[in-house]
């Protein structure tokens, strides 16, 4: 398959708008401004184009119940805050490629009949803030955003907010609370950011990569774009390999390739010939899979059958060297870290988790430590106020499933299994 | 209709509500910890969820909202272990020292614990530890117990609206703190403690001093500190209050309270209260006898009538007593003193306003009720600042905004600076021009309105008169928004009052509140000014604003009295001061108040007081006016004594008694008891033989009864028959035209935590407010050369006096500000003052004022 969201990345100058000219760059947008909005987002619809932030939401539905709500102006939101631990799919497009976003962003703008777009940019990514705020003065130069885009009366602009650093922010409520200035914490929903969003205004939150895809399925039409890789959830889809392998590095691969493939086809296999262990399949709030279970179509659809989630496809591999234990730990050292404290069981729970793990990782642990970390985990899941929890539970809940026995080695001869 | 099933119950609903309003309809209570009927939902305890069928996962009661064919359990083992899960969270951090903490008792979560679990503790590690902070005077504030509700913070946003409190820190570091560090910079409105459910903000005034179930009684009252008249509960042990709280959902006020009525208690059980009669004695004030006080007034009182007549004696009735004891003593002085000299301090603001806006637009024109404020499309705010002076009324202000009012301000209010639409600073002084042109304009815009002829003349009349459209940066706005508003609410205040041309000012704002029909509030400072008009304090009304010049209604009083009414109209307060120093009056009768101190000129009057014969206090503090008085006589304040009382929007109201004292007598007893010994018995027992009097004889109470005025909706016009169009002219216009060139002038402020005789005998409020600041903007100050905090002295030509200074934002003139509320610093003694021909209040504007910082020499 070609790579188009990477296109062109191998040019150093890929970022300007020259280059990004030269191979067909903004050719979709002018196509896309002759056309009505309403057969845009028809096209969107054909195409099959899910939602790749990581719930894999049909991104037509989406747009049709924004444009449904007679409210303006609209807000079209861009999700650029990668900060799922193990994805950083996103980077090369917001770092080599930031036309193509800026593209997909007017052309979804048009759609949806939205003026004003903002690209929620994430804290840790300084060097994407100057690339962005760069194309986007390019853009406006070119007229390919301002108050007459192309002189065809359609207005649009665009600028970039960046985030402080808070994980919670790339949930969609939290994100629109922190871009209105306030402390990034998830709203109740209903109602949703579609109807009462930025500013109580109907508002479109769309991940970096969703908006990335626009200006292919306007380029090859949403029936051929719907052919692309999976039936129920087409296209090209970009994978972050990171972990034990040859080759870590972003693939722009076809949506539904199995998970085997991508580790030993394009990553290169596993580091220095070790064997594998496990793989967090989609970033770190996916459940784990074990080295036996990686024979699996990377889609939303199939992947929780096969006991996890696509999440943002960040694929973490992890060989025979890795202690489950650490990893376990880690994690919710980060989800501790990173919860916002809105609601009770996510506050207490993924600090309580911590402290338990970290405990039986320095050989503290004690008898009924494994059952406690299941049952704390149990009274998270399902029970928080956003799906952060959710995944916190999730990691110590898949850690214990498929690796128990490193727990119990931990705990009862207080050593790791692979020191 | 909305039909849907909880708990096997079947429940219909009007409109759409939550699941948790839902079940509270059908009297099912589900847990909640974060959500509180005033606050908007949260979501973030998870302890309300349910099981709804058809749903996958539990669902939040608080935020789901019904509808219909909805089947609900609210009770089941998931749900329990749900429960009994959160509650284990919330305890693995908490100090669990109940025994220690005075939440115990009416704890929240100690009673969700009882009820679900868990029974024990499954937490090894280490508890989170963030020591008690007792940096703050008043709010004490215990992280450790915290469970994070943010129920504080969210009533302090979007409530209180002073936005000083934030929950800190991100997940398990979160904690609430105020953006001032440990101690709070806020409006110390409390409120934050009423809906803490856990004892994580705790009140310093009461902590470790009692148990909640030690209280004897709990008593449902109102506040004595202003006109709003604020529900709420004493609670008290061993006739001692031990605590006021409000009621959640009950009153005007709805649960809310504000600095004063929640921490201002303190001041009846203040050792400086006086415990017996004083009467003056070789030139001192000594202890006595109520006999022998007693005699002596009756018979000074009947001597001076006998030799000089009823005319030469006057009294001075008191806004912060209650009707029954206006209603009192106005009868003393009609009937049994033979004068009608009898006024108030009202006079200087809002008896002077009250009686101007009802003469122009007919009785019961300020009879609004607070509440409705918040539906208004526009606000304008005038002469002072409602968050200060009414702050309940204020937040009603804040409301409207946040429902997307404007709110415009004419002059400045710092506590609406973040809620205000557009601010209107009028030329120095010139505010009545500025209200006279809108006035004009809008007369213009809208035309006659025909139902008030004299009232559309005089406006037309004006704007043939007024030249150019008014050239004032926001005039226009102002101007738009009020055309455009379907409905409006003016808020005046009483600085525009205290003028010399002060009637021109409100004539503008009647002349707008007729043209817009608008809604018009009188702030009003203390608790029963318009109660007092009522009760015919006023020297030209009886009773149920009935006036003198009618004679069938004098003759009905006469009648119902036993006893003749003089028929002139008696004199207001400054014609009565002038009397004192013409020596034609002769005797005084001051009942709860303390001119000396309150009216501009103190040493002045203080100086002519001397001319009385008799000068008679009943207070419950020695004040300055009692200072000088030849007896003073120990009245029962607040708490203390039953009776009812009028706020300003009319609504009649009980305070009841909650503590019993042998300190001193009803201000109504002690009248009586006077007029007995004078030989015009009143055969008063109780306040209920004063309430049914006036039922019958004013004929605005008519056929009222504590128990109506109890249930606390009684609203103006009662069973009562106001009067309407008495007047078919407008007071001619008398003006003083000035410039007013000067540096700086010096006017009074009102402040939040201080009323003046109670508040400074409480030190909660003390301790909040310690001392009087000298208000200035930032460019007076840069002028001058000073910053916060440096101290200066300044001086009138009336006197001088020194204070820090404070910069505030709201205010945008040269004039600087300073309150009359601290003993010996207040502003009033430093004002010079002429009167307003019309409305007989005193004039104050164009002070001029000299300041320095403090040890320079000029």
């Amino acid at each position: 398959m070609e790579n188009f969201l990477l296109r062109n990345i191998e040019n150093p100058n890929s970022a300007d708008i020259n280059e990004y000219l030269k191979v067909g760059g903004y050719k979709n947008l002018t196509k896309s401004l002759g056309m009505k909005p309403k057969d845009i987002i028809e096209e969107v619809k054909k195409s099959g184009l899910r939602g790749r932030g990581g719930a894999g939401f049909p991104a037509a539905m989406k747009w049709n119940f924004a444009t449904a709500d007679p409210k303006f102006p609209k807000y079209l939101l861009c999700n650029a805050d990668e900060g799922e631990p193990g994805t950083f799919k996103d980077r090369p497009i917001l770092e080599k490629n930031p036309h193509l976003l800026i593209e997909g962003m007017v052309i979804s703008g048009y759609a949806l009949g939205s003026e004003y777009g903002y690209i929620y940019l994430r804290g840790e990514y300084p060097q994407a803030k100057d690339i962005l705020n760069e194309a986007i003065k390019q853009a406006y130069e070119k007229k390919y955003l301002g108050d007459d885009i192309l002189g065809k009366g359609v207005k649009f602009h665009l600028s970039v907010y960046q985030g402080a650093g808070a994980y919670i922010c790339g949930e969609e409520t939290a994100l629109i609370e922190s871009i209105e200035g306030k402390k990034g914490q998830p709203r109740s929903k209903p109602p949703f950011p579609v109807n009462v969003g930025a500013w109580s205004m109907p508002t479109i939150v769309n991940n970096v990569e969703t908006l990335s895809n626009v200006p292919y399925i306007m380029e090859i039409g949403g029936d051929a774009y719907s052919n692309i890789g999976s039936k129920d959830c087409p296209g090209p889809k970009l994978f972050s390999v990171s972990g034990y392998v040859e080759k870590p590095g972003v693939y722009e691969l076809p949506m539904g390739i199995s998970l085997r493939d991508i580790i030993y086809k394009h990553a290169g296999g596993i580091k220095d010939s070790k064997k594998l262990k496990a793989v967090i399949p989609g970033g770190i709030s996916t459940p784990v899979l074990p080295a036996d279970g990686i024979d699996c179509a990377m889609d939303f659809v199939s992947m929780p059958k096969a006991g996890s989630m696509l999440g943002s496809g960040a694929v973490i591999v992890l060989d025979e060297s890795v202690c489950m234990v650490r990893v376990a730990y880690r994690a919710l050292k980060f989800f501790e870290h990173e919860s916002c404290g809105k609601c009770v069981p996510c506050r207490e729970g993924t600090d309580w988790l911590r402290k338990i793990l970290e405990r039986i990782e320095n050989g503290k642990g004690s008898e009924g430590d494994i059952y406690l970390l299941s049952d704390v985990a149990g009274l998270i899941s399902g029970r928080t106020f956003c799906p952060l929890g959710d995944g916190a539970a999730g990691v110590v809940t898949g850690m214990i499933k498929h690796f128990r026995n490193e727990f119990e080695e931990h705990i009862k001869n207080k050593k790791c299994v692979v020191s | 209709m909305i039909s849907l099933t909880i708990n096997e119950k079947e429940v219909t609903l009007d409109k759409p509500v939550t699941v948790l309003e839902a079940a509270k309809q059908a009297g099912i209570k589900i847990p909640t910890l974060c959500h509180h009927d005033l606050l908007k939902p949260w979501s973030g305890c998870r302890l309300c969820v349910v099981e709804v069928e058809r749903m996958p996962r539990l669902q939040t009661a608080c935020t789901l909202m019904a509808a219909d064919g909805m089947v609900i359990k609210t009770e089941s083992e998931a749900i329990s272990n749900v429960r009994r899960g959160i509650l284990e969270f919330l305890l693995i951090n908490h100090p669990l020292d109940c025994p220690y903490c005075d939440k115990a008792g009416e704890c929240e979560l100690q009673d969700l614990v009882n009820k679900y679990g868990p029974t024990v503790g499954r937490y090894k590690e280490e508890k989170r530890k963030v020591p008690e902070s007792h940096k703050d005077q008043i709010i004490a504030r215990n992280t450790e117990r915290c469970v994070m509700c943010t129920r504080c913070v969210r009533m302090c946003n979007d409530v209180q609206g002073a936005s000083a409190i934030s929950i800190i820190g991100r997940g398990n570091h979160s904690r609430m703190e105020p953006f001032s560090s440990e101690s709070f910079d806020c409006e110390y409105c409390g409120n934050c403690l009423t809906v803490c459910p856990v004892g994580a903000i705790l009140s310093r005034l009461y902590i470790h001093s009692f148990r909640p179930w030690q209280v004897d009684k709990e008593v449902g009252t109102i506040c004595s500190y202003c006109g709003v008249g604020c529900s709420l509960v004493v609670q008290v042990r061993d006739d001692s209050i031990k605590r006021v709280i409000p009621k959640l959902g009950f009153g005007l006020n709805k649960g809310l309270l504000c600095s004063r009525g929640r921490f201002g208690y303190e001041y009846v059980n203040s050792p400086d209260r006086l415990k017996t009669p004083l009467v003056r004695k070789n030139g001192k004030l000594e202890e006595s006898t109520w006999s022998e006080a007693l005699s002596i007034i009756a018979d000074k009182l009947t001597e001076i009538k006998g030799t000089s007549g009823g005319s030469a004696i006057a009294g001075i009735a008191s806004p912060r007593c209650s009707n029954e004891d206006n209603y009192v003593l106005q009868k003393f002085m009609r009937v049994t003193c033979g004068s009608n000299n009898i006024d108030s301090l009202s006079r200087t603001g809002f008896a002077a306003a009250q009686k101007y806006f009802e003469d122009l637009l007919g009785q019961g024109i300020t009879a609004n009720i607070i509440d409705g404020i918040k539906n208004s499309e526009v606000v304008l705010v005038i002469g002072g600042d409602p968050t200060a002076v009414n702050p309940i009324l204020g937040l009603s202000i804040r409301e409207a905004a946040r429902r997307g009012a404007s709110i415009i301000v004419l002059g400045h209010a710092k506590g609406l600076e973040k809620f205000k639409t557009v601010q209107v600073v009028p030329p120095l002084f010139k505010e009545a021009e500025v209200l006279e042109a809108l006035l004009v304009e809008l007369f213009r815009a809208k035309g006659v309105r025909a139902e008030l002829p004299f009232i559309d003349k005089e406006m037309r009349e004006l704007s043939e008169k007024a030249a150019e459209k008014m050239d004032l940066p926001g005039f226009d706005e102002l101007m738009k928004a009020l055309l455009n508003s379907a409905s409006t609410s003016i808020v005046l205040g009483m600085d525009l009052i205290q003028r010399t041309n002060g009637h021109r000012s409100l004539f503008g704002v009647a002349g707008i509140t007729y043209l817009l029909e608008a809604r018009l509030y009188l702030l009003s400072e203390r608790p029963n000014e318009q109660g007092l008009i009522d009760a015919g304090c006023v020297p030209d009304m009886l009773p149920g604003g009935r006036p003198m010049n009618i004679p069938d209604f004098k003759s009905k009083f006469e009648a119902a009295w036993n006893g003749p009414i003089p028929d002139d109209d008696g004199l207001t307060l400054f014609e009565i001061i002038e009397g004192i120093k013409n020596r034609n009056i002769k005797a005084l009768y001051v009942m709860g108040e303390n001119p000396v101190f309150n009216l501009p000129g103190g040493p002045f009057l203080k100086d002519i007081f001397g001319n009385l014969d008799l000068l008679v206090v009943q207070d419950i503090f020695l004040t300055e006016t009692a200072e000088i008085a030849d007896v003073v006589l120990p009245a029962l304040g607040w708490a203390e004594k039953s009776g009812t009382y009028t706020n300003l929007e009319r609504r009649i109201q009980l305070q009841k008694q909650a503590v019993k004292t042998s300190r001193g007598m009803e201000d109504w007893r002690i009248l009586s008891e006077i007029s007995g010994r004078m030989g015009q018995k009143m055969g008063y027992l109780e306040t209920d033989d004063i309430m049914r009097e006036m039922a019958k004889v004013s004929p605005l109470y008519a056929d009222l009864t504590y128990d109506e005025i109890g249930k606390g909706d009684c609203l103006w016009p009662y069973h009562g028959k106001p009067l309407r169009g008495e007047m078919n002219e407008v007071p001619p216009v008398v003006d003083a035209e000035k410039d007013y060139k000067a540096d700086f002038y010096l006017a009074p402020e009102k402040l939040l935590f201080h009323s003046g005789t109670l508040s400074r005998k409480s030190p909660a409020l003390m301790k909040i407010c310690p001392e009087p600041t000298l208000k200035m903007s930032a460019a007076s100050a840069g002028k001058l050369g000073l910053k916060e905090g440096d101290r200066v002295q300044f001086s009138t030509t009336a006197g001088s006096s020194e204070a820090p200074v404070s910069i505030d934002e709201s205010i945008k003139d040269n004039r600087v500000f300073l309150s009359n509320n601290f003993q010996g610093s207040g502003v009033m003694d430093l004002l010079s003052f002429s009167i307003d021909e019309v409305t007989k209040a005193f004039g104050i504007e164009g002070c001029e004022v000299e300041i320095k910082k403090h040890g320079i020499k000029a």
